[in-house]
């Protein structure tokens, strides 16, 4: 298990992690969702103890990183992929790893091959594409057939098929009853790859649970099509919802579900062609939390005048 | 047996990756032919001008030293091999995946000087010998020569492939304080080379002193045969240096260990 105890971390005027206080379970595929630059990496660096914390600690079955007496075998990471000398081979690069931890010599041919780069073993890693770079860093990530493993980002620059492989590799992790903890700035990924989610923003902790614990606190919206539309939005206004004409004929209405619309719209008289409730997507909530801190919000495109 | 990571198991990694990678065999490489063809090259003009050189000159000439003139160069060679052992972990920041791998960091230091020293030590006393050796060939018969057999020119000899060994480390050291390798490179010369000449701008009386205590001049005084007039003795010079190095090694040590990787 994977205890984050108060951790917080200040690189000179920065709090790049702030207070942080979370468990990872093993069995499930935890995910760790956050925009980019909320911390995810460095929390990631602190539990492998690259980085000192400022406060706090994070513990491994109970344990400092730098206490473990087999790192390899207790946790594996893959935190860059392309953290690996450019000049050196897949398999050299994967003996060097596995002679320090004491891990036999035919471990790297086996987990070489799991990932399927057996056949590129002997070429520099500097030639390797983002893919096949992951590809070895979930592969040293292995090598010591450890209870804990860390990935961040591990899908980008993944294609579409190594994407579902990676998947059904993490959920198979956790059926063993391994801790998998999983960071990604892409909700969606999240959505279909992790039982548990922290949610955190700007370093802080901002929520946790399951994708449908998530997704069901937040009110959804609901499309409607109407024969008065403009009959239709005041009266909705008045009931303090809000209201987006979204195209053509559709209005989205947040703040009211479905059965206040139809009985408001029954009321005065407006005949309604449609009626459809949305529910909230992962991606709607994770903008909702983490609206507030992003660290480069896009602002509002203006065009140029022309004078 | 137990799978707890050890100097050992750790060493064993570290000299995987010294020999996996192509700048060390590059720097190897660099470092023997520069060592040897400089040293024939010197060696041939002392033979040709040989009866041309003054009589005082003959009288203080060393063909230990001579012999050994290629690792004026050589040094440089070394100082990068040395370098290039931890900056290149920064470069890729490999040195993330080595840490998490070997989260002691003192013992991470000590396998790396275990494999660095050894294999430059070695590589060195072969080379030294060799380029020797070589030296008294081109010498015999014009230019008086000498042998392996005297205990102080077997120590001239041996010591020269020490000094570049503590040449190593020091740019391994300096490495560990800069992480990045033309920095780490750019000082290494800067304390071989620009350094002495800032010595010239002393005072003379100074000059002298400060002049012996560059390792360049204790280099010098650890390969020559006779005790030089104005150099410290073999085993004073050899522990300045090495002093020198533990220094740097030091405080590279400690920015490791309280630094973040």
């Amino acid at each position: 298990m994977l205890k984050i105890d108060h951790l917080s971390k200040k690189y000179s005027n920065t709090l790049a992690v702030d207070d942080l206080n979370f468990d990872v379970n093993p069995g499930v595929v935890t995910g760790f969702l956050g925009p980019n630059g909320s911390g995810k990496s460095t929390t990631m660096r602190i539990i492998l103890g690259l980085d000192h914390p400022t406060k706090g600690r994070a513990t491994i079955n109970g344990l400092d990183y730098h206490d473990l007496k087999e790192p390899l075998r207790e946790v594996g990471a893959l935190l860059d992929a392309k953290a690996v000398h450019p000049g050196r081979t897949a398999r050299n690069h994967l003996r060097a790893l596995a002679a320090s931890n004491k891990i036999k010599r035919s471990r790297v041919d086996d987990v070489l091959d799991f990932v399927g780069i057996s056949s590129v073993a002997n070429k520099k890693v500097g030639g390797f594409s983002l893919g096949m770079s992951q590809r070895l860093g979930i592969a040293g990530a292995l090598l010591g057939d450890p209870g804990v493993l860390l990935f961040d980002e591990p899908v980008n620059g993944l294609d579409p098929e190594g994407i579902r492989w990676i998947r059904d590799f993490f959920r198979s992790l956790a059926n063993e009853g391994r801790t998998v903890f999983v960071s990604s700035h892409l909700m969606s990924e999240m959505a279909v790859t992790a039982d548990q989610i922290i949610v955190i923003g700007r370093g802080r902790f901002i929520t946790q649970g399951s994708v449908d614990d998530l997704t069901a606190n937040a009110t959804g919206t609901v499309i409607v099509r109407s024969s008065d539309n403009a009959q239709l939005t005041s009266a909705i206004l008045t009931l303090k919802g809000t209201v987006q004409l979204v195209h053509d004929n559709d209005l989205t209405v947040s703040g009211l579900t479905s059965d206040q619309i139809g009985r408001a719209a029954f009321e005065a008289g407006i005949t309604v062609l449609e009626l459809t409730p949305q529910r909230a997507s992962l991606e709607d909530v994770f903008i909702d939390l983490t609206a507030e801190s992003v660290e480069f919000g896009g602002g509002k495109i203006e065009m140029p005048h022309h004078e | 047996m137990s799978n707890e990571t050890t100097l050992m198991s750790v060493a064993t990694s570290e000299w995987i990756k010294f020999r996996t990678v192509r700048s060390t065999i590059m720097g190897v490489l660099t470092f023997v032919v520069l060592t040897i063809g400089l040293s024939v090259l010197f060696a041939w003009a002392v033979r040709g001008h040989w009866h041309d050189m003054s009589f005082s000159e003959k009288l203080t000439f060393d063909p230990t030293s001579t012999s050994l003139g290629g690792t004026q160069l050589a040094q440089f060679a070394v100082g990068v091999i040395g370098s290039l052992f931890i900056t290149s972990e920064y470069a890729s920041g490999a040195i993330r995946t080595t840490l998490a791998a070997v989260p002691n960091r003192a013992r991470l230091v000590l396998a790396k000087l275990l494999v660095l020293a050894a294999s430059i030590l070695v590589v060195g006393e072969l080379v030294c010998v060799t380029t020797f050796l070589i030296g008294m060939r081109i010498f015999s018969g014009v230019v008086p020569t000498t042998s392996l057999s005297s205990s102080p020119v077997l120590r001239a000899v041996l010591m020269a492939g020490v000094y570049l060994t503590l040449l190593t480390l020091l740019g391994f050291a300096l490495g560990l304080i800069l992480r990045h390798s033309a920095a780490t490179i750019s000082v290494y010369t800067v304390l071989l080379l620009v350094v002495p000449i800032i010595g010239l701008f002393l005072p003379q009386n100074w000059q002298n002193d400060f002049q012996r205590y560059e390792p360049l001049s204790l280099g010098g005084s650890m390969m020559s045969v006779q005790p030089q007039s104005n150099g410290f003795g073999v085993w004073s010079a050899f522990a300045i240096l090495a002093l020198y190095v533990a220094v740097v090694l030091a405080v590279g040590a400690t920015m490791l260990q309280r630094r973040d990787a």
